[in-house]
């Protein structure tokens, strides 16, 4: 608080030195001359010396230095009002430098915030690191897990915690890389493979991702009784149409769980939901590949504007666009194909069918 | 320290206010001592604001997320460069940066400004001030940059990973530089019409304001044109998008004023036409900072969502503008014509210059704002796209670029058209032979780009002919002319290489858009596409990690006939603050032209995974950031000539 005094009064000072110091020197300083006949002069000057370089004609010169010196003596003949260092300013520069290092402070009273500390990031590591972990939320104990490995980046039990850090702090993707570190560490560890997949898992929303299967997987082969891998992986197998036999799974996993176990009673419940349910739904895509499916769509739409005969790559693109909902591109893209295909009966048969296609959900 | 910022930013407005009533007062009493007291406000709002500046850039380079803006835009992982360039990354940190580029500008007038006559000086300084003080209380009360959190986050939100980009981070700080420069010739023009006084010697004030401006402004322009070109993985560089207009539009003013301030100084002409582009250059730079903070439009730089600040800055916008050009149609109908001239002269070749300018300015302006009023009045959201530009404002330009090579040919009052054609013959033989045989080698034939390239050799061929004539190299002794190229002034180079410059965008700009090639496939490892004459092929695509995200990198190579011509790296990264991906294009420079692989997303097929890489073949890509860097270049060294110093004292030695 006190460097913020001594700060704000330096800067005032310098602002006051500044507009006092010059105002004082122009108060010394006598008259000046009006600078705008020195300007025409110069002006004079310069079209002469083109002239002599040989840049312009004689001719030229001659209409460019009348202008010029009419101008100059227009300026001469305009008499300029004479400006004084009048001493009835100074009070007013005075109140100036006076009133608005005052005018500052009341404003920034009213919308900074007096006295609030600074916090570097530097500063709050140091006091979290010399805190008790227990007292510490998630996200502080990731920042300081984050330092810890970076300064031991060889113990894979550092990152495990760092994941477990910012998976509680609703950090997926920070848990997930921390994790491959640790398993490149400890890569026979069954339970670091566990909680990637989780991890990945948790990042895609939920989704089994090819990634998190394989993760799963990997975590079987080196200890085949992990709960989570099983679960996850019967649930994969239950998505994919192989109810029966993920139901199987999950159930002779419900009978190796102990009693008390909390994930019995989830799973049981879990057990119950998907037999209630009719059958397995359409496959469903994530944001990701949308975007990858869109991608293609606009590469097969490109393709066609530069090699455009291809009667089953237009059909291809009219289904597609009908399956995205974007009706509009279908219909300009059907349009053009149909006027492409009129005299092909049988490829603009396949084109109306394909517009007719279900716009997925 | 962060809330000395707070205070530093206060005082700067304080200051600006100050300059504003000492400046008026001095004009109005005709003190010298206010006059200079003023002038010292300039420099103390100047320092107060820069020591905000540099304090909010402190709060960015050691992670402060107690100040709100810092928590919602950095991040302690962001390397270095993003944390000091986080500070202008932000709606309220850039308008911490107009603010302080406007008083640097200010202080720069008050100390550079020494030969203007005292009641011109005295008013711009106040307009100046007038101008920092409504800028910095809109930044201190309405987009505050050092508001404060009572319970900081521990991480911030991080910047816009698009945005984290070496030339991204130098983008805003030029772009400003040149937008804000245009308010000294702002308050220059307001403080002429409110002395009645707009002649050649103002108009010779002006030019190095101009200059400067409008050379930064093309530096800033073309470094956000090349960071779209190989940031957003379109392989275009431009796409008439308003933001991208909004930058223009200033550019063709400051264009025009350039121009036209060159007639007034030489012959005392068009002063309010010259006055009336100061005016409207500034206007236009503050309708690009609208545009883009209003939250009317929808880009990467539309900072803020927030209507309520856009309205204030639309009152600022409307409130300035409306003034100087109010006092414009009081004072202009009392300004004196000037020279005469006939119509074939240098005068009127820029007259119509000015003319194609304000027409393009016009064109662009219509299409910028004419979907917003659209979507404002009736609800429907159209987009007004390249069509539309090329059918209205391409034309004027290819006008203006047959015409440009006359004008420095021309004399003054009175030139000699048949002289001029004489004289360029060659460069129009040149042009021609040119487009002949590009239209007649390149495959596909194009007669479009075939013109367009011949207007591009025209324009370089008509810059070279100008400077062949004024050496009279080939004519004269082969000593003469190297002693009249070395004895040209700076002026005649700045001017020679801005026009140079412009020819070599013109040929890039048309090879590129004409010739360009592109394919788009799915590959597996291992799999090819061909584009242009080039047969790439993705080698490998593996994992990597960066400080602050984690990337694929593909592997691709890239033969020609056989022969290995280079290997491009594009990544695709995944940013872990924010979860945004952006992607890492690959360019392997062939020449001037640009072999252009973008790395897409990750599929996973039947037989594994693919990825789509879409390539394009780019010809002559390079010239067309090279055009405008030349350009620049020419208007910086004109304003090295020392017929433009400002303000200090001409060290000539006497003629013999």
């Amino acid at each position: 608080m006190i460097l913020f005094w001594v700060a704000a009064g330096v800067l005032s000072a310098a602002a006051a030195f500044l507009i006092l110091g010059r105002a004082a020197k122009a108060a010394a300083s006598g008259e000046a001359a009006d600078p705008t006949p020195v300007l025409y002069r110069r002006q004079l000057a310069e079209i002469d010396e083109l002239a002599q370089r040989g840049l312009i004609g004689e001719a030229e010169r001659k209409t460019a230095h009348a202008e010029a010196a009419r101008r100059l003596l227009a300026a001469a003949d305009t008499p300029q009002p004479a400006w004084s260092a009048d001493r009835a300013a100074r009070r007013a520069v005075l109140a100036a430098v006076i009133l608005a290092p005052l005018l500052a402070l009341g404003v920034y009273v009213g919308l900074g915030s007096p006295g609030m500390p600074d916090q570097p990031f530097a500063k709050r590591m140091r006091s979290w690191l010399a805190s008790s972990p227990a007292t510490l939320n998630p996200p502080e104990l990731a920042a300081v897990l984050k330092k810890l490995t970076a300064e031991r980046p060889n113990d894979p039990e550092g990152f495990r915690y760092l994941a477990l850090a910012e998976g509680a702090s609703q950090n997926p993707a920070e848990a997930v890389r921390a994790l491959r570190h640790a398993i490149a560490l400890a890569p026979d560890r069954a339970d670091l493979w566990e909680m990637l997949g989780e991890a990945l898992v948790v990042e895609a929303g939920g989704q089994l991702t090819d990634e998190a299967k394989n993760a799963f997987q990997e975590t079987l082969k080196r200890d085949p009784h992990a709960v989570v891998a099983r679960f996850q992986l019967a649930r994969a197998r239950i998505e994919s149409g192989d109810k029966a036999g993920g139901l199987a799974e999950w159930r002779s996993l419900v009978g190796e769980l102990p009693a008390g176990d909390p994930r019995r009673e989830a799973l049981t419940q879990a057990i119950a939901e998907e037999e209630g349910k009719p059958a397995a739904a359409p496959p469903q895509f994530s944001a990701g590949q949308m975007s990858a499916i869109r991608g293609m769509v606009a590469g097969l739409a490109q393709k066609l504007k530069t090699n455009p005969d291809d009667p089953d790559g237009w059909v291809r693109l009219v289904r597609a666009y009908s399956v995205l909902g974007e009706t509009r591109a279908r219909d300009a893209a059907l349009k053009e194909a149909k006027t492409r295909y009129r005299t092909r009966p049988d490829i603009l048969e396949s084109l109306d069918a394909a517009a007719r296609a279900e716009p997925m959900k | 320290m962060a809330e000395f910022g707070a205070f530093a930013l206060i005082l700067g407005l304080a200051l600006s206010i100050a300059q504003l009533g000492l400046s008026a007062g001095a004009r109005v009493r005709r003190s010298t001592v206010l006059a200079a007291a003023g002038e010292g406000a300039a420099f103390a709002a100047f320092l107060a604001t820069a020591v905000a500046f540099g304090l909010l850039m402190h709060a960015f380079v050691v992670s402060d997320f107690s100040v709100a803006n810092v928590a919602a835009n950095s991040h302690t992982e962001k390397p270095l460069l993003y944390k000091v360039a986080g500070t202008w990354g932000s709606h309220e940190g850039s308008m911490l940066l107009w603010d302080f580029a406007l008083t640097a500008y200010g202080a720069a007038m008050a100390l550079f400004g020494r030969n203007l006559p005292r009641g011109l000086k005295a008013t711009a300084v106040a307009v100046q001030g007038g101008l920092g003080s409504v800028f910095l209380a809109y930044t201190v009360f309405a987009s505050n940059p050092f508001v404060r959190l009572v319970n900081p986050p521990v991480e911030g939100r991080s910047l816009n990973p698009l945005l984290q980009d070496p030339a991204l981070a130098v983008h805003p700080p030029f772009l400003y530089s040149g937008y804000v420069g245009m308010s000294v010739v702002f308050s220059l023009a307001v403080a002429a019409l409110i002395e009645g006084r707009v002649d050649a010697a103002w108009a010779r004030w002006v030019r190095p304001w101009a200059l400067a401006a409008w050379s930064l402004l093309t530096i800033g322009i073309t470094l956000g044109s090349f960071w779209a070109y190989y940031e957003l993985g379109w392989g275009g560089w431009w796409f008439w998008d308003p933001v991208e207009n909004a930058s223009f539009m200033p550019w063709l003013v400051a264009t025009a004023l350039l121009h036209s301030a060159v007639v007034t100084e030489k012959r005392g002409a068009l002063p309010g036409w010259t006055v009336f582009l100061g005016l409207a250059a500034f206007t236009f730079s503050m309708l690009g900072a609208f545009l883009v903070r209003s939250g009317v439009l929808t880009s990467v730089h539309a900072f803020a969502v927030d209507p309520k600040r856009g309205v204030l800055l639309l009152i600022i916008l409307g409130v300035t503008a409306g003034l100087g050009f109010a006092l414009f149609a009081w004072r202009a109908p009392g300004l004196s014509q000037g020279g005469v001239f006939a119509p074939v002269s240098r005068e009127s070749a820029l007259v119509l210059n000015n003319i194609l300018l304000a027409a393009a300015t016009a064109t662009v302006l219509l299409g910028t704002l004419y979907p917003l009023i659209r979507e404002a009045m009736t609800g429907e959201a159209i987009s007004v796209g390249p069509p539309y530009f090329n059918l209205t404002f391409m034309p004027l330009m290819a006008a203006l670029a047959l015409l440009l090579p006359t004008g420095p040919l021309l004399a003054w009052k009175r030139g000699d058209a048949l002289g001029v054609s004489q004289r360029l013959w060659i460069a129009a033989l040149v042009a021609l032979a040119a487009g002949l045989a590009v239209y007649a080698m390149e495959d596909p034939r194009k007669a479009f780009g075939a013109l367009g390239l011949a207007l591009g050799a025209w324009l370089i061929a008509g810059a070279i002919a100008e400077l062949v004539e004024r050496t009279r190299a080939f004519r004269a002794p082969a000593l003469e002319s190297w002693r009249r190229l070395v004895s040209l002034p700076r002026g005649a180079w700045g001017m020679t290489l801005a026009h140079l410059g412009l020819g070599v965008f013109v040929l890039g700009a048309t090879f590129e858009t004409t010739w360009r090639a592109e394919a788009a496939e799915t590959l597996p490892i291992g799999g090819a596409l061909n584009v242009g004459a080039y047969h790439l092929v993705l080698k490998d695509v593996g994992p990597i990690e960066g400080k602050n995200y984690d990337a694929e990198r593909a592997i691709v190579a890239a033969t020609r006939d056989g022969h290995p011509v280079c290997v491009g790296e594009p990544e695709r990264r995944l940013y872990l603050a924010g979860g945004q991906t952006t992607s890492e294009v690959a360019i392997c420079n062939r020449g001037f032209s640009h072999l252009y692989i973008v790395l897409g997303e990750r599929r996973d097929s039947a037989s594994g995974p693919v990825w789509l890489i879409r390539a394009y073949w780019n010809p002559l890509a390079s010239l067309i950031f090279l055009g405008p860097v030349i350009m620049a270049l020419g208007g910086a060294i004109s304003l090295s000539d020392r017929r433009l110093r400002i303000g200090v004292p001409r060290r000539r030695e006497q003629p013999a």
